[in-house]
């Protein structure tokens, strides 16, 4: 299992109309661990996260050159199913985006539309993903509660069993915790370190402390470029260039 | 920098004051002007309609023949005209005006959409009176050809027509409420891979359905209170409903009646008075349909404060 490569991304360059997001980016993301993308504003990590999945598809005006390469086969290929590739490659976004509906639908609302479960196998699968997203204990009282009603950090945790109701292989994080408060932030990091178990994480953060705490590998995207790619301890302890150096001590960005 | 700021302070102070004061007053009295105007309206109404019911009983004007030179004015055929009419627009106009919303909103790209708003609003400007021309010559020979009816001058060629004017009232409030739901609603669907479909029928619409509600409202609204173009393509016959089947018959609205019969009624007459009778019905109908719409559009906002609370 340790030597199976999960995505493989060769040459990818990304276009915003004329704007150039992307720039020869090639990043090899193996199983079970867990890989921070890091860098100031604007550099195109996040960018490079919808790349994955495919959500810069929604987008009017870009274009992808390059390859990414999931269990063999390229995301990009003309017959690809992205809904498919998206129940297999979840994404958790920046600010918490429950649907205006009850926890429960939240949570059923994929393998609803994908029809993956029914009845009471789909009811066992919600209360799996909310004990495995560490939310069960504090909502199991009533799922048929509006999901808007719950704090930020319990909002983005069912954001996450919902991800997780999908049964992907890869879950793509971009800067989860940027809305919440430090212990929010604390529990999503705990869940994020049980999750690494079962599943393949990407996280885009802002936060240099959370990378380290977090991540195995750290990758650092310095305008479009992904300049450098290592073990995460490597990264923050004695970086190969100045730049990654500066940024990962504070004295820019 | 000292020299350049006006130090006379107590003149520029009471100016301001007075400024103030007068735009308050005109804006307070704007506001207050359209609940005065409503309430006379309504004071009006009731004191033209009220001596009917010295004259005639409630049964007879609750009675199924309009006849008003043989002094029979049972107002049930003209209700129940209205009625149906309104309910065979809203069949066509609901759907269609839904699905056309959803089209622009969600699905048409941003330059088609940029031409679709304006000219939905555009068709929404029409004269009832030249969408009753359309009907005249256009629409109503083709439905007595097509159904093989005596007359194309049917309640259904009424309902057509005024769906076509309930249509852009309904695409343009509902496209807004489609318009005003979040994008992070829609990104988090298809990112758990829901297609184009499901994302709008499970997520975007029922997240806009309050809009989408007051939008069905108003289109419903407008075509109960439209009088030109059903005066002219519906027959005008005060016949009684009997069931959807009415619906290829001649029939006569309320407002058809009293735009028709109010120039030539003697002031003052019963027949005048009963007239403002249906005027009053009128009145309230469309009143209750505004405030079922805003007592949803107050429910739903309701709910957000506590949510946001």
């Amino acid at each position: 299992m340790s030597d199976e490569i999960t995505f493989q991304i060769e040459q990818l360059n990304f276009y915003y109309g004329n704007t150039q997001a992307l720039r020869d980016v090639t990043l090899t993301v193996l199983p079970r661990e867990i890989t921070a993308l890091i860098g100031p504003s604007g550099c195109g990590k996040s960018t490079f996260l919808r790349c994955l999945n495919r959500m810069n598809d929604t987008i009017t005006d870009t274009r992808i050159s390059g390859s990414i390469v999931l269990n063999g086969q390229n995301i990009y290929a003309p017959n690809i199913d992205e809904t498919e590739l998206r129940r297999q490659v979840g994404l958790v976004f920046q600010r918490p985006n429950p649907f205006p509906q009850s926890i429960f639908d939240n949570v059923a609302f994929g393998p609803r539309v994908l029809g993956i479960a029914y009845g009471n196998d789909l009811q066992e699968l919600v209360v799996q993903s909310l004990r495995a997203a560490a939310l069960w204990d504090e909502i199991k009282e009533d799922l048929k509660q509006p999901a808007l009603s719950l704090s930020l950090g319990q909002q983005q945790r069912l954001c996450i069993a919902r991800v997780l109701a999908v049964t992907p292989d890869v879950i793509l994080m971009d800067e989860p915790c940027s809305a919440l408060d430090p212990i929010a932030t604390n529990q999503i990091e705990e869940l994020i370190q049980e999750l690494k178990e079962h599943y393949t994480i990407v996280i885009v953060t802002h936060n240099m402390q959370q990378a380290a705490r977090v991540s195995d590998k750290t990758g650092f995207f310095w305008l479009g470029e992904l300049i450098e790619f290592d073990e995460t301890t490597t990264i923050f302890t004695r970086p190969s260039l100045q730049q990654t150096e500066d940024y990962v001590t504070g004295r820019f960005g | 920098m000292t020299k350049l700021v006006n130090r006379k302070m107590t003149f520029n102070t009471k100016y301001r004051q007075l400024l103030e004061f007068v735009v308050e007053a005109i804006i307070r009295i704007s506001g207050y002007s359209a609940v005065v105007f409503v309430g006379l309206i309504f004071l009006f109404l009731m004191q033209e309609s009220l001596p009917t019911f010295g004259e005639i009983q409630a049964r007879d004007l609750w009675s199924q023949r309009w006849y008003p030179i043989e002094n029979y004015f049972g107002v049930l055929p003209l209700l129940s005209g209205s009625l149906i009419i309104t309910l065979g627009a809203a069949l066509i106009a609901i759907p269609f005006g839904l699905m056309t919303a959803i089209f622009i909103a969600e699905i048409a790209p941003l330059w088609l959409r940029e031409i679709l708003k304006p000219l939905v609003e555009i068709l929404g400007g029409v004269p009832s009176v030249v969408l009753g021309f359309l009907g005249i010559t256009v629409l109503a020979p083709l439905v007595r050809e097509e159904l093989y009816l005596p007359t194309g001058l049917t309640a259904f060629t009424g309902a057509v027509l005024l769906a076509g004017m309930a249509i852009p009232t309904i695409v343009s409030v509902a496209e807004d409420a489609l318009d005003a739901v979040p994008k992070a609603y829609r990104d988090a669907a298809l990112a758990l891979g829901a297609t184009r479909w499901q994302t709008i029928w499970r997520v975007t619409l029922p997240a806009a359905r309050s809009g989408v509600l007051t939008a069905t409202m108003l289109g419903i609204g407008r075509a109960i209170g439209e009088t030109m173009t059903v005066m002219m393509v519906t027959g005008n016959a005060p016949q009684m409903v009997s069931g959807l089947g009415s619906l290829f018959i001649s029939l006569r609205t309320m407002t058809a009646t009293i735009a028709a019969e109010m120039g030539e009624v003697a002031n003052g007459s019963l027949h005048y008075h009963v007239l403002f009778s249906i005027g009053l019905i009128l009145f309230l109908i469309s009143l209750t349909v505004n405030i079922a719409a805003s007592a949803v559009l107050f429910r739903a906002r309701k709910r957000t404060e506590r949510l946001l609370s």
